[in-house]
């Protein structure tokens, strides 16, 4: 008979759960709100020149085209050529931005880990303030700093300044990465003969890798994407990084929004996928230490 | 213990004084400083002699083409000139808005966000990469996305406002005075509302599970659940990360330098674009450096916070 479920219906039913409902529309809408200038990009990119000045706008391009990107992506092609060149000085000055900050950093995040040398409260604070400082204070004199050393519209010039920038950030994070290793390891390698500094090489560094990829990732998301000092520094068309090679195109086809949506998209791609790849890292260090252990 | 500690006890200092002088002190770990001196070199060449120097510069009028022999002193003028200058109250004014309003709404989407995905489930690592993508391009990408969806007549926002009603005709999003500085916030929060979701989903991380449980076996609603449990818990974490998004916002450059350039009509500039202008176009360099020192000491203010905040966590593991 159906009793027992007629009795047992009412039962079970819960009431709606409000806020599981509210928390599904919430991230609905932030979903939507994150993703869809994003995919707006991409489709524009695919649209002939034609297809994207249209009012109303094609919502789903019509004859989707990568002409754009063929464009951007050809060495034989004077646009491709510049494109191609800014991709390169872009790579070059993050690469080197990212491998020296680590050399600096290491030895300078350890040292303020495990010593206790008179100034190291000061010293430390006193590095982690740079942050605090906007970019553009610093603009002026070191454009005339760079030009006193020769350095100005050379990559050096980006090097130098973007090692500044990273360098507090990448000490903060690893300190908080040798924090957390055990000094007992170091000391019972010292007991076994090693001197500090082997202690430190064989024993800490190894250790310590996730920190390095952590902060590598950072500097190099950070200068591949830095813009202000690029765009005063450098004024040679030859040394342009993307940020601001992409600029150019904008100024000189004005008109081309599925060429330049292409070009954005391209230099997103590299640090996207660094992103995708090392995810966890890349938290670990945006929250390590703003949340208390 | 630290190694270091344990090596300066040497029988010397031991019997010299209980507290030896700082110079001895200094001396017995001159190789610790070894470790530290290359970042300090780095540092000192492109930190402290810029500091100094803008310092220096603000209070002398300079020639356009930055040849400082030719300097004038000029004491306190170039301070009485941009604060007395007829800009300078709306830019202000516009810095706080851009300032509180993007650090406010990041900060309550992003709890939001950390909120709703706190729970697990299918696909929770996907949502959560996506709305991390906005962070992690550059704000160049970002201005330039945004500035063909704001477009005048091409633009999707515009357009769509159309199809659904609200407007007759495209909103011309940048080139109004009225709209331009919410249109900007809206790119920036955008942009970084995701590094506060991602610190606050950290955060909850250390909401201990059973305090919940039993708040809701006492029958607690959700949001009381939320408001006396979840969200005490979640405090250092939150003011790190509203002091991080001020900063952050105060320093942000990008999105109005490209977009508008600080206009129409002044419109959206904000503190730091409006230096630039008055460094880079208009040659005003002595203006520019008393500019940049008065934003300097509103950091310093804030970078006093900042540095405290920093420090308790600092402390709290060094125990």
């Amino acid at each position: 008979m159906t009793t027992t479920a007629t009795y047992e219906r009412p039962r079970v039913r819960k009431p709606i759960d409000w806020w599981r409902w509210a928390g599904r529309g919430f991230i609905t809408f932030i979903m939507l709100f994150a993703t869809l200038p994003m995919l707006w990009m991409i489709l524009t990119s695919v649209k002939t020149q034609f297809a994207a000045m249209q009012y109303p706008p094609q919502w789903w391009p019509a004859e989707p085209t990568l002409n754009s990107y063929i464009k951007l992506l050809n060495p034989n092609d004077q646009i491709g050529q510049d494109f191609l060149r800014y991709f390169g000085n872009s790579f070059y000055v993050s690469f080197l931005t990212t491998v020296l900050g680590v050399v600096v950093a290491v030895p300078a995040a350890y040292a303020f880990s495990r010593f206790r040398f008179p100034g190291r409260t000061f010293l430390f604070f006193s590095v982690l303030v740079r942050n605090m400082f906007p970019a553009v204070v610093f603009l002026v004199p070191l454009f005339i700093l760079m030009r006193w050393l020769g350095l100005v519209n050379t990559h050096g010039s980006l090097v130098l300044t973007y090692l500044t920038f990273g360098l507090p950030l990448s000490i903060w994070l690893l300190k908080g990465f040798y924090d957390n290793i055990p000094i007992q390891l170091e000391q019972a390698a010292r007991i076994d003969g090693a001197t500090r500094f082997q202690a430190f090489l064989l024993i800490v560094m190894p250790l310590s890798s996730p920190g390095i990829i952590a902060t590598s990732i950072f500097s190099f998301i950070g200068a591949w994407n830095e813009y202000i000092y690029a765009y005063t520094f450098l004024s040679r068309d030859d040394q342009m990084t993307l940020p601001v090679g992409i600029q150019r195109f904008f100024t000189e086809f004005a008109t081309d929004w599925p060429g330049l949506m292409a070009a954005t998209f391209l230099m997103s791609v590299p640090v996207v996928v660094m992103f995708l790849v090392l995810q966890k890292y890349f938290v670990q260090a945006l929250t390590e230490g703003a949340v208390k252990h | 213990m630290s190694i270091a500690t344990g090596r300066a006890a040497s029988p010397l200092s031991a019997r010299s004084a209980k507290k030896p002088n700082v110079f001895s002190r200094m001396a017995a770990h001159r190789t610790d400083y070894l470790y530290v001196l290359p970042a300090l070199i780095v540092m000192m060449v492109v930190i402290a002699y810029p500091i100094y120097y803008t310092i220096e510069l603000s209070f002398y009028r300079t020639p356009p083409n930055l040849q400082l022999r030719d300097k004038v002193w000029a004491g306190f003028d170039n301070y009485t000139a941009v604060l007395s200058s007829s800009v300078f109250h709306e830019v202000t004014l516009n810095t706080v808005i851009w300032t509180v309003a993007s650090t406010f709404f990041s900060f309550v989407l992003g709890l939001g966000a950390a909120l709703s995905l706190h729970r697990e489930f299918i696909g929770r690592g996907l949502f959560r990469a996506l709305l991390m993508i906005p962070y992690v391009v550059s704000a160049v990408a970002a201005s330039y996305v945004w500035k063909w969806l704001y477009h005048s007549d091409f633009g999707v926002i515009g357009a769509l406002a159309v199809q659904l009603g609200f407007t007759s005709e495209p909103i011309n999003f940048l080139d109004n005075r009225q709209t331009v500085l919410s249109s900007l916030i809206v790119v920036n929060i955008w942009r970084e509302f995701s590094f506060a979701m991602v610190m606050m989903m950290a955060g909850l991380q250390t909401v201990p599970e059973q305090l919940l449980r039993a708040a809701q076996v006492d029958g607690a609603t959700p949001w009381n659940r939320f408001w006396h449990v979840t969200f005490p818990h979640l405090k250092g974490v939150s003011m790190v990360t509203v002091l991080l998004l001020m900063v952050a916002n105060f320093n942000s450059i990008i999105i109005p330098f490209i977009m508008t350039g600080g206009g129409p009509a002044d419109a959206s500039h904000i503190w730091i674009t409006h230096i630039y202008q008055l460094a880079f176009g208009r040659q005003q360099w002595g203006a520019a450096a008393a500019y940049a020192v008065i934003l300097f000491i509103v950091m310093m203010a804030l970078g006093y916070f900042y540095v405290k905040a920093l420090t308790r966590g600092d402390e709290a593991r060094q125990e």
